[in-house]
Order: structure tokens, then C-alpha cells, then sequence
């Protein structure tokens, strides 16, 4: 009887919370689609940006838009760094569910995949082919929306991941961007009349005389494995996955064939990974060759050129480096991937807020400076063909060298290959796919089953398995 | 009888943590049978006027996972492992400890160090100590830098050094390293109960032990366990309760992969499967899988409470 | 036998008794004390790994056999790792969040566990069993309903935006204040129940002896029990700052600008823009670092832990 009568109190009391609750939950709505297009340059309006910047790329910001004020001295800028990429992406998932999300944030395709189940990022197109006019404080004017000129000054491939995700339309902008490139150990290759590999096959042939010469030594070292993966299927023209329908597709003959070759690469010791070495490959590479379990070639992020750098605690260099394009399948057709992230820009119920948020992005991605500037403190490549149109930057990239130099070097090589970046489809999902494609390499390169052929059939069906798992099939 | 006026005092004592535990705690597990139970349920489906169907279709999905056995296992492998370990060498240490008089202080400080640490920092240490640097691990072709410190005390003493936490290690090994960071991390707290409690008991008993001229291991079993028995329930029901909701201490050994580099999660726990599921916008499925967990830390608790009070004496 | 040798015999006896006796005593003594240290040795090498790690170059780490005593002592892992975190800030801030909650959340277990252990009133023991019911419960699943409610605090921040009311809307969004941080927590059931049954152990005696004083509950509770449960107090407040100093994932989602944020989270921002190599003794600073606050919390209120235990006399 007492316990009947308490149980029905806190049932009456958890009722009573929960209606409040209930009413709370109506705070996620989404907005709309935009009510105008027409700025409004007298109402104060603030926006905050979610990024991930580090100290000195928070004073290259702030210095900007101290400028982007100049013009538009109504749009309050906030931004903050939260954490890093994940931590973005958590933070927002969890704020649109109550409607407090940003204005605008660091993305990967990925996380725009994940806000778009919730229909809270905008699309761009609209905004871009927008001609309204736009008075800016300094009395010059500028057209809402990108000119033709604007559009093409972009690096192909960046502005395309806008598009990645299967409908056709444009979610993001790119904000800077990094790639995969080789650096070699250039004293050591011109030593030993080493050619520099182009092709995968080459890159074996070099793997094996580098070893004939230091048998102590792993020739390379690759960071990413989910990247190796990835883009040997880019390369390949093999399926990988697809923003529609079936979406994960990496399962099968032809990829089971090059990461079985791969497993052959690491039994033979001619290369290791990230995961595999337990940390990035760069610590390998920076090593001196006198030392053992060194690399002499690192495929690795363009954005972090500067810890390849082989410095001693001396302030001298152990050896030169020289940084090339990464193995290609299909020397003709070469591909390789282009990272980094892009801002999206999110639906708020105030078109001004969008508006002013649409304004900043665009100032961001379409200024010379500001990229250039970004550019050379991060280490991540600018976004628009033209940035060497700041002086600076062009007398700094053209004087890069194989020591100090190393990230303009990096960048040196990322905008000559500029035709060749290429995205993966963006889903809810994908980097789920990433992740597993990633794993699926390390499993089937140390697997230690009898039956390789067996083991590497089965890593895969297993991997597609979790993928479809994990995206709620 | 209650007397009316004492029994409103009450409430208005318990008030305020009334006011918060029903906001923080009661509500959200409300929410959680709520989610449990509609299928596929995600954060945004409400927004979009999704409706979800009422079933049993996250529990399904999370039992037929193909991992979700190994999830439970380790568990459960977990919980009967560190838990009877942990009390037993605190049982024996609290009774060491009680019966000896000079840096009796100290070396209860020294127990007590690990208690106030925390325990995805402390897992670093011991991953870099069971940790080998070096390359190519698990292949014929290793150049290993540095074996860990761990292993070089094995090889001092003649041993082979084993791969404990890297690629290619086996779960067995992993095991080994997780058990002994756990039991390490647990003791100080056993330890303190258990003496405190051991130190509370009246010397009488022993004293009449003593006169009878009762065997000390006799007067171990006979007097100090029976004696101690509300505190070893306590340490016992507790640890298992923590044990069954570990996580922490194997990010802090292997980080957010639970398990050896190049696996794919073989240490995963419970609640490292509702953390994935929630990072999968799957709260739903969440939701099922700490039902499930809940459902099993009761049955447990209920069995011990039962046990105990069979051979609880005061 | 007359009764003197008797007498005689069992002195003599009693002698060879007392000595065997006493070397027993030694051989248990030495045995035990051997046995106590090399676990304490077991249980402080983590620590002493940490700290030797931790003032070694990255060179001398990397030996094959690792030293027991650095062979150079160096500081700037120190350094590293404190420089790559605003940490002063990140001190202050988790103490203060430490402090307050610690104070505020041991007023209401003592009220809680107070009225559980000595008011009498309807449903008690039902009431108990269900909270202990929700200690089962894995804390991880309250947080993105929580997350919910502190976000708009029962729909005061949606209803603060129709009505136009700022004031009603910030009362609504808890975020990135430190009410955030600490109001959720207050409450734990584990203390509630841990200092209930420390209450318990008190006689209802002493109690019904001071009501029939007059004097009043809060008074009692004041001079008698307080004083009595102090240790369990004690490791209240230290699980408590604990908790405060470890916390993650709460402080990550709400409350993850400058001013608000924690240690860990810290740190951790910190440590993962770094890339490169993973540079153990620079971790293993960084660890230190984190620890170092909570040992001297302990080293302090350690006296205070030790006497507390042996003064808890009175067994229920």
C-alpha cells in the first residue's frame, strides 16, 4: 500500500517534468527556406563562427575581420574554437536538436551529411547566383551573390565538394585545404641515383633497392591508411562508396587485390602506417638514416610539411627534403585527395543573420590576402587560383627550399597538380565508411590467419557489414 | 506511527534533492524508455515530424549485432575477474595493514595514491609502460626500439618479452594489462572501506579469540570476514556496478579504438557501444542497449544483496 | 605431584610458550611488512614511472633498456606541455567549479541522507530502492536528455523567444556559465547512500536522547552527526573535486569557451592540434601536471582521512 502510494506520486511528479520537456522540445525548429535577399546594412546582426583554429590563426582572423568590419561595420562577428573536428561536429549535433547552432562552422562533407538529416544547413546556390547589390560602408557596392570571375578563381576540385552530396545542390565553400603528398629523403635519393616513383609499381621497385641499401630501415611510410585506400580506388576507378542508393561498395575483386598486394609491401618491410607505427610517419622520416626503423619516403599531409622537417636540436638538418606528387595508378589520370575543411553556413529563422553569415564566408574564401595570409601561418594550401597575386606569397613560395621551406614546398606541389583532387561521396555514413576502410587496412596487412586470401574476403564483408550497421540499416 | 509534522520536515530535507534528481535523473530515463522503445529513433526525426514506430526494433538490432556479444563478454569477463581480485588483495592488505603498528600511516597513504587520479591520464602511464616502440609489430620483419619497461623486467629475469597492448597482440594479453590497471585503480577505495571497517570492529572479539586461543587464520575467517561482511557487500555490490559500466580505463590503455591498433574494438564494453551508437545519431538504439545494461547490473546487484544477506552477521 | 610442581611445570611451560610465541610474532611481523611493501612498491611504480619519464630527453626514453634514473634530468617536457595550454586559467576555473559544487552538494546529502537514516515518514524505503535503483542506471545516457534540458531550461528559452523576453530566454539557456557545470551534479545518489549508512551506524539512541533535550534537528545534525560521519564527509568532498577535476564530456558540450573550461578538456584541445609523434615524456608531463593538483588536495585533507577512519567507533 505505501509503496503503491509513492510509486503514484512519482509517477504524477515525473508527468509533471516531462510535460515541461515536452514543451521544450518545440524549441528545433528548422527555418525555411530565405525570406530575401536584400541585406540590411544598418541593423546590428551577430553571427558566431565554430572553428577549430589554433593561437595563431585566431590573430590572422581576428586582423581580418577587423577588416570585414570596415565594410559591413553592422555584423558582429563571435567565433570560438571548439576543440578539434570532431568536437565541432559533436557540439553541433547536439545544439541543432534545440535550434542553437552556429551561424557558420568548420566543415568535412561528412558533418554536413549528418546536419542535413536535420535539414539545418543552407544551400548556396541561391545565394550565389543572387544579383542584389550590396552597399558597403565605404560607399563601394558589391553584388550579393559570386561573379562568374569569383567562381572560377576557385581551385576546381575544392569548389566541387561543395556539390558532393548526391543532390546536386551546394552546401559548402572551401576554407583551406591540404593533400596528400611524397616527401623523400632528397640527399639520400641523390646519393644513390634514386629516381623519384611516379607510379605504385616504381615505388616498390625503389622500396626494394632502398632496403638492399639499408636493411634496417622501412623505405616508407604512409600516415593514412583509410586515404591509401581511398584513393587507390579513385585511382583504380574502382567502387568506393555512393552518396545514393547502395552506399557502401568497396567490397570487392579488384580492391581485395591491391591491399592484398599492400599486406605483401608490409610483410616485406617496405612500408608502414600511422596506426601500424604508432604515430605519424613523419617521426620515422625526420629520423636520422643512421638510425634504425627510419623512412627514407612519407606520404603525408601538405599541412603538416613542418614536422617533416629533419632538424636537429642544433638548428641543422640531417638531410634535404624534397617533396613530389604521390604515386599514381594511372599517370594519365592522376588523382589524389583533397582535404580540409570547407564552412557550411546554417538555416536560422532571421534571413539577416544568413545573410550577413553568406557575407563573411564569401569574404573569407574570396580574398586574396586573407588566403594568402591564412596560407602561409597554417600550412594549408589557399583555395583560389590566383593567390599569388600577394606578393608576399609568391616571393615566399618561390624561395621555398627543402629545409625551412618545406610547407610552401608542400604547397608548391598541391597547386601544380590542381586537376587532379578529387572527393568521395558525402553521406550520413561516410565517415563511417572511412573509418572502417581505414581499419580494414591495418587488419588485412597484419593478419596472421593461415588463410590470407580467406581472412582478407572476410575483413571486408565484415567492414561493409558495420558500415550498414553502424548507419542504421 | 509517523508523526505528521516529522514526516513533512522529511520531505522538505529531501526536497531540494528531490527537485534535482527528478529534472537530471528521473527525466532523462523517462526519455530513455521513450527512445528505447520507437524505432530507429533520432535527435532530428522530431524536428522533421518524423514519427518513429513504437517496437521492440532497437533491441533487436542491438542483440543480433555481430559485436555485441564480444561487448558483453568483456564485460562480464571484466566484472568476475577485477572485482573477487581486487577485494581479496584489499581484504588482505587492509588486514596486514591493521596489524601492524609502525609506518602503518604511511603505507596507507601509499594505498591510497591511486585514488586520486585520473583514470584516462593513469591509463596513459600504463600504456606507455606496456607499450613497445618500434615498427612493423606482429611481423617477421620487427625492429623494435624499445620493448616497454615491463617487458625489460621480464627479460631481466630470463623471459621473452610479450607484445602486451600493440598490433598483433592477443586478447588474452590485453586482458592481463586491463585486469591489473583496473584492480589497481580499485583498491585504494576497498582498501579504505575495508580498513576503516576492520579498525571500527570491537577488539573485544579478538580478545576473546585470543583467550580461546583461537588459530589466527580461524579468527580470520571466523571473526574478521563475518565481522566485515556489510563492508565487503558494499565493495562487492559497488565494484560491480563500476565494473559493469568500464569504459574509461580502456581509452585511457588503448584509446578511443578499445583495442590494439589494426583490431577492430575487441575490448569494446557496454558502454562503449552506447557511446558509438550515440556518436551514430542512433539514440534509440542507445537507449535499448543501457536498458539492457540496467537490466543486468540489477539482476547482478539483486543477487548479491540476496547472497549476502544470507551470511551478512552483525 | 604436589600442587607446587604443578605450579612449577605450567610457569615453565608458559615461558617456552611466551618465547616461541614472541618469534612467531617477529617471523608474522617481517612477513607482513615485507609482503606491505612490495605492494605498495607495485602500487606507487606507475607514479615513479611517470615522473622519471617525464624529465627524460625523448632520446633516453628510446633506449632499448629503459633507465631506472634518468641519466639526464630535463624540464622542458614541463614546459611543453604547460605552455601549449593556457593552464592558469584552466586551474582556476576547475577549482572554482570544484569548490562550489563540492560545498553545495554536501549541504544536500547531509539533508538527504539525514532525513533516510533517522526521519520516519511514508514510502521511505521504497523511495531509498528506487534511488538506489538509479545508480545502476550508466550515467552516459543522462547526458544528451540533460544537454536538452539545460539548453532550455524547461522551455523558458523557447517561450523567452516568442515573448521577446531576453531576460526569459537567458534564464532558459544555461550554457557556458558555470551553473552548467555544477547544478546537474549536485546530486549524487552514491554519496547519499555512502553517508546514510554512516548515519546508520550512529545509535537512534544518541538521537532520541537529544529530542528529548529539545534539541533541534539541524543542531544535532550539526554537533553530532557531522563530527561523527566526518571521514565519509571527507571522501566526499575529495571524490567530489574529483570528479570536478576529471570531468569531459559535460564540460566539452556545454560550457567549451575560454571562460568556462576545464582541465581536462584543456588539456586535451591542447594536445590533439599537436601533430607529429607521439613524444611520451611530453605526455607524460602533461600527466604529472594533471595529477599534481589532487595529490596535494589529498596530502592536505590526508590527516583528516586517517583519523576520521579510526575515530568511526560506534559500529550499527
Amino acid at each position: 500500500m505505501k509503496r503503491r502510494i509513492v510509486s503514484l506520486v512519482l509517477a504524477l511528479l515525473m508527468m509533471t517534468v516531462s510535460l515541461f520537456t515536452v514543451t521544450s522540445c518545440a524549441g528545433g525548429q528548422v527555418a525555411g527556406e530565405l525570406s530575401t535577399f536584400e541585406f540590411d546594412t544598418e541593423t546590428p546582426v551577430t553571427i558566431t563562427f565554430y572553428h577549430t583554429m589554433g593561437e595563431s590563426l585566431r590573430a590572422v582572423l581576428d586582423k581580418y575581420i577587423a577588416k570585414f568590419n570596415e565594410l559591413y561595420p553592422n555584423i558582429t562577428v563571435e567565433h570560438k574554437q571548439v576543440g578539434g573536428y570532431d568536437d565541432v561536429r559533436e557540439q553541433i549535433k547536439t545544439e541543432i536538436t534545440v535550434g542553437d547552432q552556429p551561424n557558420i562552422a568548420y566543415c568535412y562533407p561528412d558533418h554536413v551529411a549528418l546536419y542535413n538529416l536535420a535539414q539545418a544547413v543552407q544551400t548556396l546556390d541561391t545565394l550565389i547566383a543572387a544579383e542584389n547589390v550590396v552597399t558597403r560602408a565605404d560607399g563601394t557596392t558589391e553584388t550579393l551573390g559570386l561573379t562568374q570571375e569569383q567562381i572560377d578563381n576557385f581551385i576546381d576540385g575544392y569548389y566541387e565538394e561543395g556539390k558532393a552530396f548526391g543532390d546536386g545542390k551546394m552546401y559548402t565553400l572551401p576554407m583551406s585545404k591540404s593533400t596528400e603528398v611524397l616527401y623523400y629523403n632528397k640527399t639520400f635519393f641523390k646519393e644513390n641515383n634514386l629516381a623519384v616513383p611516379t607510379t605504385w609499381d616504381e615505388l616498390e621497385q625503389t622500396c626494394k633497392k632502398i632496403l638492399e641499401i639499408d636493411p634496417e630501415c622501412i623505405p616508407l611510410g604512409y600516415d593514412s591508411e583509410a586515404n591509401w585506400f581511398i584513393t587507390m580506388c579513385e585511382q583504380l576507378g574502382t567502387p568506393y562508396t555512393s552518396a545514393t542508393g547502395e552506399h557502401f561498395l568497396f567490397d570487392n575483386e579488384e580492391n581485395h587485390a591491391f591491399v592484398t598486394k599492400f599486406r605483401d609491401w608490409y610483410n616485406n618491410r617496405y612500408v608502414t602506417t600511422q596506426e601500424l607505427s604508432g604515430g605519424y610517419t613523419s617521426a620515422l622520416f625526420t629520423k636520422s638514416p643512421a638510425e634504425v626503423g627510419n623512412c627514407y619516403m612519407c606520404i603525408g599531409s601538405s599541412a603538416g610539411a613542418n614536422h617533416q622537417i629533419p632538424k636537429n636540436d642544433d638548428g641543422s638538418f640531417k638531410f634535404e627534403v624534397g617533396i613530389a606528387s604521390i604515386p599514381q595508378a594511372n599517370a594519365a589520370n592522376p588523382k589524389v585527395i583533397s582535404q580540409g575543411p570547407s564552412l557550411c553556413i546554417f538555416k536560422k529563422a532571421n534571413a539577416q543573420e544568413v545573410l550577413a553569415s553568406w557575407l563573411f564566408v564569401k569574404y573569407l574564401t574570396t580574398t586574396v590576402d586573407f588566403q594568402a595570409e591564412f596560407g602561409m601561418t597554417s600550412g594549408y594550401v589557399p583555395v583560389l587560383e590566383n593567390v599569388t597575386d600577394n606578393a608576399v606569397y609568391a616571393e615566399e613560395l618561390a624561395n621555398a627550399d627543402g629545409y625551412e621551406g618545406l610547407p610552401l614546398l608542400a604547397t608548391q606541389v598541391c597547386l601544380e597538380q590542381m586537376d587532379a583532387y578529387y572527393t568521395s561521396p558525402a553521406f550520413n555514413g561516410s565517415s563511417t565508411a572511412r573509418d572502417e576502410v581505414g581499419k580494414l587496412m591495418q587488419i588485412c596487412m597484419t593478419t596472421t590467419e593461415s588463410d590470407v586470401a580467406a581472412a582478407i574476403k572476410k575483413a571486408f564483408a565484415d567492414a561493409v557489414a558495420e558500415c550498414k550497421y553502424q548507419a542504421g540499416e | 506511527m509517523v508523526d505528521s509534522k516529522k514526516s513533512w520536515k522529511a520531505w522538505l530535507y529531501l526536497s531540494p534533492a528531490i527537485v534535482l534528481l527528478l529534472i537530471f535523473t528521473v527525466w532523462p530515463i523517462f526519455n530513455t524508455i521513450r527512445m528505447a522503445f520507437l524505432e530507429n529513433y533520432n535527435f532530428y526525426g522530431g524536428m522533421n515530424g518524423v514519427t518513429f514506430k513504437f517496437g521492440l526494433g532497437n533491441f533487436m538490432q542491438v542483440v543480433t549485432y555481430k559485436n555485441f556479444v564480444t561487448c558483453l563478454t568483456n564485460t562480464l569477463l571484466l566484472c568476475v575477474l577485477t572485482v573477487p581480485i581486487s577485494t581479496l588483495l584489499a581484504l588482505v592488505i587492509a588486514v596486514c595493514l591493521n596489524a601492524i603498528k609502525p609506518f602503518q600511516r604511511l603505507l596507507q597513504t601509499i594505498f591510497f595514491l591511486p585514488y586520486v587520479t585520473n583514470s584516462i591520464a593513469i591509463g596513459m602511464v600504463f600504456a606507455a609502460m606496456f607499450n613497445m616502440i618500434g615498427t612493423a609489430y606482429g611481423t617477421q620483419n620487427e625492429l623494435i626500439v624499445t620493448s616497454g619497461i615491463i617487458n625489460n623486467v621480464i627479460e631481466f629475469f630470463g623471459g621473452d618479452r610479450i607484445n602486451w597492448i600493440n598490433t598483433g597482440s592477443t586478447k588474452l594479453a590485453n586482458m592481463i594489462v586491463l585486469v591489473i590497471y583496473i584492480v589497481w585503480n580499485a583498491l585504494p577505495f576497498k582498501i579504505l572501506v575495508l580498513l576503516g571497517g576492520l579498525q571500527s570492529v570491537n577488539k573485544q572479539y579478538y580478545e576473546a579469540a585470543k583467550v580461546d586461543g583461537t588459530s589466527r587464520l580461524r579468527t580470520f575467517t571466523r571473526i574478521t570476514v563475518p565481522l566485515l561482511s556489510p563492508m565487503i557487500t558494499y565493495v562487492v555490490i559497488t565494484g560491480f556496478i563500476g565494473g559493469f559500466k568500464e569504459y574509461s580505463s580502456i581509452v585511457g590503455v588503448f584509446g578511443d579504438d578499445m583495442g590494439p591498433t589494426g583490431t577492430n574494438k575487441p575490448l569494446n564494453t557496454m558502454v562503449g557501444y552506447i557511446y558509438d551508437s550515440l556518436r551514430n545519431n542512433l539514440p534509440g538504439r542507445a537507449s535499448a542497449a543501457a536498458l539492457i545494461l540496467f537490466a543486468i547490473i540489477f539482476v547482478v546487484t539483486m543477487l548479491n544483496l540476496y547472497i549476502s544477506k544470507k551470511n551478512t552477521h552483525y | 605431584m604436589t600442587q607446587q610442581s604443578i605450579q612449577t611445570m605450567s610457569d615453565r611451560d608458559m615461558q617456552k610458550v611466551n618465547v616461541r610465541q614472541r618469534i612467531v610474532k617477529i617471523i608474522v611481523q617481517v612477513l607482513l611488512y615485507a609482503f606491505l611493501i612490495v605492494m605498495a612498491l607495485i602500487i606507487v611504480f606507475p607514479f615513479y614511472f611517470m615522473i622519471i619519464s617525464s624529465v627524460k630527453e625523448l632520446a633516453e626514453y628510446k633506449l632499448p633498456v629503459q633507465t631506472l634514473w634518468p641519466n639526464k634530468i630535463v624540464l622542458y617536457n614541463y614546459v611543453e606541455a604547460f605552455n601549449t595550454a593556457h593552464l592558469g586559467r584552466l586551474f582556476m576555473n576547475t577549482l572554482y567549479v570544484g569548490v562550489v559544487s563540492t560545498v553545495l552538494s554536501l549541504v544536500i546529502t547531509v539533508l538527504t541522507a539525514f532525513a533516510f537514516a533517522r526521519l520516519e515518514f511514508k514510502g521511505k524505503n521504497a523511495m531509498f530502492a528506487a534511488l538506489l535503483a538509479t545508480m545502476m542506471i550508466p550515467g552516459e545516457l543522462f547526458t544528451i536528455t540533460n544537454y536538452q534540458t539545460v539548453s532550455n531550461f524547461l522551455g523558458l528559452k523557447t517561450l523567452g523567444m516568442q515573448m521577446g523576453s531576453a531576460a526569459l530566454k537567458d534564464m532558459g539557456d544555461w550554457k557556458n556559465s558555470f551553473t552548467v557545470l555544477i547544478v546537474p551534479f549536485l546530486v549524487s545518489v552514491f554519496y547519499i547512500y555512502l553517508l546514510r549508512q554512516n548515519f546508520l551506524q550512529i545509535p537512534n539512541e544518541l538521537y532520541l536522547a537529544a529530542k528529548v533535550d529539545g534539541t533541534s534537528d539541524i543542531k544535532y545534525l550539526w554537533k553530532v552527526m557531522i563530527p561523527l560521519a566526518l571521514p565519509t564527509l571527507i571522501s566526499i568532498t575529495i571524490l567530489k573535486m574529483m570528479g570536478a577535476w576529471n570531468s569531459y564530456m559535460w564540460p566539452l558540450l556545454v560550457a567549451n569557451d575560454e571562460a568556462h573550461n576545464l582541465i581536462t578538456n584543456g588539456l586535451r584541445n591542447a594536445f590533439t592540434t599537436t601533430a607529429g609523434d607521439v613524444n611520451i615524456p611530453v605526455q607524460m608531463a602533461a600527466v604529472a601536471i594533471v595529477s599534481a593538483p589532487l595529490f596535494l588536495v589529498f596530502i592536505f585533507l590526508r590527516k583528516y582521512i586517517m583519523k576520521g577512519v579510526s575515530r568511526s567507533g560506534i559500529k550499527g
